[in-house]
This record gives C-alpha cells, structure tokens and sequence, in this order.
C-alpha cells in the first residue's frame, strides 16, 4: 500500500478504499512532481484554464438547454423564446450559453497569440500548437453552428451572408453550400457545380444542430483530450528568456496542488465575472427570421469572423481574369495556414532570423486582426 | 422646494450613487480596519513577535492615508452630491437630526485624531499605551457608524416616526437599526480583512509570517460568512411591506427573466459574496504561499463588487422615497399632494414658478419641460440612451397615450379601498405626478417631443456586402 497521503483519519480511510480501486495516490504523486515554472509572464498559463472553464459551461449549459430546444424550422423561435421566458431560470442559462461561447473563443484567440509569442509551439510541441488551432477552429465553428440554431432575424440572415460567402469558395464552395441548404439546393451552371438559391430550411436547422450537439463536442472532446495529454506528457513550456536563465534563478511551483488551487480561484474570479455580464445584460433574442422579408441593414456575422469578412470587402470584383471573391478567399486561407507554416518554419529555434521573423510576424497578424476586427464591426 | 440639479445621460441619482458607494466602501474600512490594528496589535502584543508589529506600521501608513484622504474627500462629495440632487431629503434628515449629526462630526474628528496619533507614536510610546489607542479607536469610530446607521435605516425603515410628533428617538431606532448595524458590522470585519490580504501581499521578505497573517487575516471573513446570512434576513423582515412586495414580486419572477432591476443587484450581490468566499478560501486560506498582490487585488475587487450590488440594491428598496411614506424621490411631501393638485404644481413650487415666469404666455412645451425638470429629473434623463430615458421609456405613445398614462399616474399613491390593492402597476416605483390638469396637460405636450418617433424608414433589402456574392 502506498505511503498515507494526509494523517486525517476520516480522509484517509477514504483515499485507501479507492487507492484499492483506481491508482489515486500515484496520480496524485504524479502531479505533484510535475512543476509549473515561475516568471514574470506566468499569467498567460491561467488561459488555458479559463477556456477549459468555459468549455465545461457550454456543455453543461448546452446540455440544459436541449432539454427546451426544439430543432424544427418552424418552432425553433418559439422554443427559444420559452426558454427565455417560461423555463425556470432558462433565461440565465441560454444567456450563459450565448455569451460562454464568444468568450470561450476570446480566450482561446488569447491563449493562442500568448502561447506564440513565448514560442511554445517550439519542438516538441508542435502537436500541441496544431491541436491547439484545430480546437480553435472547433470553437469557430460551434460558434457558427450555435448562432443560427434560435432562428431569430439577426441570427438567419447573419447564417445566410456566411453560407453565401462560404458557398463562393473556389472548389469546395458548392459543396459546402450544398451540404448546408441541402441537396435541392444545388445545380449545374454551364457544367459547373453552384449554389442554388434556396434559403436556410429544415435541412440546415437538421445539420447544423447535428454538427453543434454531436460531431463538434465529440471533435472537441477528442482533440482536448489530446491537447491536454500533449501538455502533461511535455510539460508546461517556458518563454525563451526564462529558458536563457541559469537554473538556480529558475522558480518552480507544484502542479497539484499550489498551481491547481490557484487555477481554481482564477475559474471563481471568472465566474463572478461571467454572471454579472450575464444578469446585467442577458444576450437579446430578436424578432423571429422571416425568410420572404428583406435582410436588415448592417448584417454582419459573429465578431470572430469579422476580420475575414472584412477583408472579403476589401477586395475588387475582379482582378485580372480570376473573380476578387476566390482571390480574397485564397489569401484569407493563407494567412490563416500562415499560422501552420510559421511555426514549423520556427520550430527549431535555431535560427535567429526566422525566430525574428516569426516574432514580427505574429505582431503584424495581431494588429491587422485586431484593426479589421474593428473596422468590421463599425462598418 | 429648491432648484434642480439636472445631469445628463446618467441622472444626478448616479452621481449620488457612485461617490456614496465608494465612501460606503472606504468607511466601512475606516471602522472594521480599526477593529483589524487593534486586534492584530494585541496578537503581536501577546506574542512579542516584531515582524506582526513591522507589519502592521506599514499596514497604518496605508489605513491611514486611504481612509483620511479618499475616504474624507468622498464623504464631502455625498454632502456636495446630496445637496444638489435632493436638496429637500438633505433638509429633512438634517433638520430632524442635528444633534446626531453633530454629534457624529465631533466623533468623526476625534476619530481622525486618534488616528493620527495612533501612526505617528509608533515606537514613541510604550507597547501598552499604543495598544489603547488602538482601542479607543474602535470605540469612537464604532460610535460614527452607529450615529449614521440609525438616520440611513431611518430613511427606508421610519417605523413610529410621525413628522407633526416629531419623536426623534423612534425614527432614530428605527425598526431597521439593528439588524442593519449588525450587518454592517459584519460586512466592515469582512472588509477589513480583504484589505489586509492586499497590504500582507505587498510584504517583501517575510515570508513565514506572511503566510501566517495572510490565514489569519482570511478569518476576519468568518463571521459575516456566519452571522451575515441571519441579519440580512431579519433585515428582510422590518422592511415596508409594499418593499418586501417589490422585492418578492422582483425575485419571483427571476426565472422568467422578467426581473427588475432590483432582483438583479440582490442576485448579483449574492454571487459577489459566495465568489468572494471561494476565493478567500482558496487563496490565502488554502494556499498563502501563492498568494500574490494580483490575487489580493482580485478579491478587493469582488468586495468592491458586492458592496455596490448591496448597496445599490438599498436604494432601490426604498424607491420611490427619499423618506419611506414621507418624501418621494423628487422631495414632494406625501401629505402634500392634495395641496399640490388643488393649488397648481407652479404655486406650490417656487423656483419653478419664478422659471416659468421667463417663458412666453403660449409656450406650454416650455411650461411641460418645466414640470418635468421639477418632477421628474431626480429619477429620469429626458433623451437618447440616458439613465431612464424618457425617449426609451415612452417608445412611440402619441399625446393622447402619454395623456392616458399621466392622468393613471396621478394615482400612483392610492390603495384601492374596496380590494386593498394598489391603483396603478407604479405603486411603489414611482412618486404619483402632480398638479392643475393645464400643467399635466403641457406636460403631456413636453413628453411628446421626447418620444421615440415611429420608423418612417421602410425596410431596404441587404446591399451586397462582398463582392460577388
């Protein structure tokens, strides 16, 4: 048996009979020899957490609201709307939801540019880095999926702009407008394969529900699991001035249970603040969609997508003899594998100009983002 | 009556509500932190231990400048806001309180001094002798809270208080004095506490002893986690039954999301307060050697969080008075209001009167502005997104409508004698508006150029926003 873990004798009775039945003291052991290091710059190891927080809110507050959520075309509103005013305390709950999910990927886009800036996507940890993107892009597209699932007027149209942009995409588009409008919605133009001009239906309603309560939270779960893993096996990484530093200036904690305990006050801070966000101001159903009426004015989809819907804009209708739509689409998804291809290219860290260049790179990706971002939101 | 203060955007009620917040926050900490020196000061007494002394020296430095310079320049600031935005609540409570008052402001003062005292003796005076003054402090500074809780409490809780009596004694302990004082002194122990968390954090090179104050300061939460809960429920109990009513009305109908705002702040205060709990548990408590300055700042934050929810929602409980059944909110006298519709609002009030006086015989919009200026702007701003914009809050009712709603809300006060209810679904929120119908009549024709006016623009169909598409 292994050495007693405390001398409390109701406790350690307790830590016995499981020690019996799954390792528990040697987990604990194991995470206690674990060491988070210690520096000016620690702060940023608390995002991770957070976003792990936020994603347990989703799927519990995801959870609940399948309870009340009707997945018909004709009766989603509705339900959503006895969600907000019938259930008890579903307002608080859908309200938790909507904003958990655009904080959940603020914290991710956070975590991501910190983890780059301290060159944690550095060898060997060029999995974590990549499953890190992919459960970014999971996040996105939760979001995306979710967004459209109460069928008020924002939320329809707003799906419909993305469809139509996605459905522009050289190649792929027509495949993707087809999976989403459904297959009636799909045609032959001069032997091409376009879009069709359907509208978002009850197929769309079928299969974006499907993505965001099935296949995304398996991805998710899958591709954290393996994140996390990733992180326990290689350890927390340290900012290349901290690695510079002779090993007795290096500070060190213990994983479990000094880093967990303040990870733990960390999620209590957050949720306090989350709640009053939340109650002070509860995410706003609109009126229900209506498919026949116009769109209204200044439609735009979720901030996180702004910056590439910005940047669609900002093209001409032509250049040259390609279409500025799949131009803009080409270097959109370059500079997002940009962030693929860079750290790769760095992930020796041996070569001083390109670890320069991936540093220069990364500021310049930030502020253009942060910048169309903006502009996105007050055009 | 007096002149108005008239604030855009936010109403002069939020001037009042942010500085008194602040002062509540700080004040608080002025009394609870005395209790902290004194009883840290005998712990380090009764166990010689210099490093507590070494301390609490720089701990004072702190107490003393954040409580005489924020916390004194904020007290001056509720007077300034006060007079300004409710000119005849200032009157009443000062005309019916002087020898509180005054009595608090000697105190308040000797309190500075012992205070002063207490930071520039130490290591002047013996061990012993410092330690009194300590006490002394507690008990005079004890005694300012004391003197305040019975005139706030006074004003939402009158109890037996008749202004012709004039009995001093029962609207100073009045139904709702102890079980405020008793909060109170929960929540200024808690307060306290944090505020040492933040000062211990700052400690360089103590690091034994600062995890040992950093626990034993984490304590000082105890007995509001405690006793708290029971005080805020008899609280509960001495309320207006009209305000229990409000509030329950508020927090039943929080799970259908058609809640006031009211049962938000006491949700929010709640959250603030469990989450304050959990992260002094799990910080300095469970883990004091981690416990940092940005932690302690954390938490300092969600004191901070909870006193403004708790205090905020306060005020709301004693809506729409100043005086609980005495003074509304705009300083009309409940026992005025017939007067007041017999006699013409411009007769009753003065200053409005002597505005009206400027304006051309025609102008019945200017007369309305008036009307709203006098009755109104203690509670609501006139445009666009404000604090209670009259724009929002009418939406698109024509003149006939607002005309409708004015005529329903000169009954805002009355109870229905045959089935014991209230007149109109404003009881309770809002003071009823008075005077002559022709002065109603142009505030209707006022109200009307602040409405929201309905959308002539008719729908236009998305333009393409990217190219191609």
């Amino acid at each position: 048996m292994a050495a007693p873990l405390t001398d409390n004798k109701f406790i350690q009775p307790i830590i016995d009979w499981l020690d019996e039945r799954v390792p528990l003291t040697e987990a604990i052991k194991f995470a206690g020899k674990k060491e988070v290091p210690v520096h000016k710059h620690s702060f940023w190891y608390y995002m991770g957490g957070i976003a792990m927080l936020f994603l347990g809110i989703q799927f519990v507050t995801g959870f609940l609201l399948m309870f009340h959520y009707v997945a018909s075309f004709e009766e989603a509103y509705a339900s959503v709307q006895r969600i907000n005013m019938e259930v008890p305390f579903g307002w608080l709950i859908r309200s938790m939801h909507s904003w958990g999910a655009n904080l959940f990927v603020l914290v991710l886009f956070i975590h991501m540019f910190s983890t780059y800036f301290m060159k944690a996507y550095r060898s060997p940890r060029e999995f974590t880095w990549l499953s890190g993107l992919g459960l970014l892009g999971i996040a996105m597209l939760f979001g995306f999926t979710g967004y459209m699932l109460p069928l008020d007027e924002i939320a329809y149209f707003a799906t419909k702009v993305g469809v139509d942009v996605a459905g522009e995409a050289p190649f792929v588009g027509p495949y993707v407008a087809n999976f989403v409008l459904g297959s009636g919605n799909i045609g032959l133009d001069n032997g091409a394969l376009v879009a069709g001009t359907g509208a978002i239906g009850q197929v769309t309603v079928n299969r974006f529900f499907a993505l965001h309560v099935i296949a995304l939270p398996l991805a998710m779960i899958g591709l954290a699991g393996l994140h996390m893993m990733l992180i326990q096996l290689q350890g927390i990484s340290e900012p290349e001035s901290i690695q510079k530093l002779p090993q007795k200036e290096k500070k060190y904690e213990k994983f479990f249970p000094d880093f967990i305990i303040k990870d733990v006050f960390i999620w209590i801070a957050v949720t306090v603040g989350f709640l009053m966000i939340v109650t002070m101001s509860p995410w706003h159903l609109g009126p229900p969609a209506d498919p026949a009426a116009a769109a209204p004015l200044g439609i735009r989809p979720e901030w996180y997508f702004l910056s590439q819907f910005q940047a669609l804009k900002l093209f001409p209708s032509h250049m040259l003899f390609f279409e500025g739509v799949h131009v803009a689409m080409v270097a959109i998804g370059a500079t997002m594998a940009s962030l693929v291809v860079v750290p790769i290219l760095d992930s020796t860290g041996k070569n001083q100009f390109i670890s320069k260049f991936a540093t220069v790179y990364g500021i310049i990706f930030l502020i253009g983002w942060i910048i169309l971002t903006i502009w996105g939101w007050v055009s | 009556m007096f002149p108005v203060w008239e604030v855009p955007n936010t109403g002069s009620g939020w001037i009042i509500g942010l500085t008194a917040i602040l002062h509540v926050f700080i004040s608080h900490f002025a009394i609870g932190g005395g209790a902290f020196l004194a009883f840290t000061e005998q712990l380090a007494y009764k166990k010689q231990d210099d490093r507590i002394y070494d301390y609490l020296k720089k701990h004072t430095k702190f107490f003393l400048l954040l409580t005489t310079v924020l916390g004194a320049v904020s007290g001056v600031g509720i007077w300034w806001a006060i007079g300004l935005a409710s000119p005849n609540g200032t009157q009443t409570l000062l005309q019916n309180f002087s020898l509180f008052w005054a009595v608090e402001y000697v105190f308040f003062a000797v309190e500075l001094a012992i205070l002063m005292a207490y930071y520039y003796t130490w290591d002047k005076v013996d061990r012993k002798t410092h330690l009194k003054l300590a006490w002394m402090y507690i008990g005079v500074s004890y005694f300012t809270l004391f003197a305040i809780n019975g005139i706030l409490t006074f004003m939402l809780t009158s109890g037996g208080w008749n202004y012709q009596a004039g009995n001093i004694g029962d609207a100073f302990f009045n139904p709702g004095f102890w079980p405020a004082l008793g909060l109170r002194s929960f929540i200024m122990l808690a307060l306290a506490g944090i505020f040492a968390l933040f000062t211990i954090s700052r400690l360089k090179g103590m690091d034994d002893v600062k995890a040992y104050m950093l626990k034993y300061s984490a304590k000082w939460m105890l007995p509001a986690l405690i006793l708290g809960p029971l005080f805020v429920v008899s609280y509960l109990f001495v309320l207006p039954d009209a305000t229990q009513q409000v509030i329950i009305n508020g927090l039943s109908s929080i799970g259908e999301g058609n809640f006031s705002v009211m049962a938000k702040a006491i949700f929010l205060a709640l959250t603030f307060a469990v989450g304050l709990f959990g992260m002094v548990l799990v910080g300095p408590y469970l883990n004091p050697k981690a416990f940092n300055t940005s932690f302690a700042a954390m938490c300092l934050a969600a004191g901070f969080g909870f006193m403004f929810m708790e205090e905020w929602s306060r005020e709301m409980m004693r809506k729409p008075f100043v005086v609980y059944n005495y003074m509304y909110s705009n300083g009309l006298r409940t026992h005025e209001i017939d007067k007041v519709n017999n006699d013409g609002y411009f007769n009753y009030n003065k200053f409005a009167l002597a505005e009206k006086t400027t304006l051309a015989s025609s102008d019945e919009v200017g007369e309305g502005q008036l009307m709203f200026r006098y009755q109104c702007t203690s509670c609501h701003t006139a445009t666009g997104n404000g604090y209670r914009s009259m724009t929002r809050m009418l939406g698109e009712r024509d003149e006939d409508a607002i005309k409708n709603l004015i005529t329903l809300m000169k009954d805002n006060h009355k109870i229905d004698p045959e089935t014991g209810l209230a007149k109109t679904m404003y009881h309770g929120y809002m003071p009823p508006v008075v005077g002559h119908q022709d002065e109603l009549d142009a505030l209707a024709k006022y109200l009307v150029t602040l409405n929201t006016k309905p959308d002539t623009e008719t729908s236009v169909a998305a333009a393409q926003v990217v190219p191609g598409v």
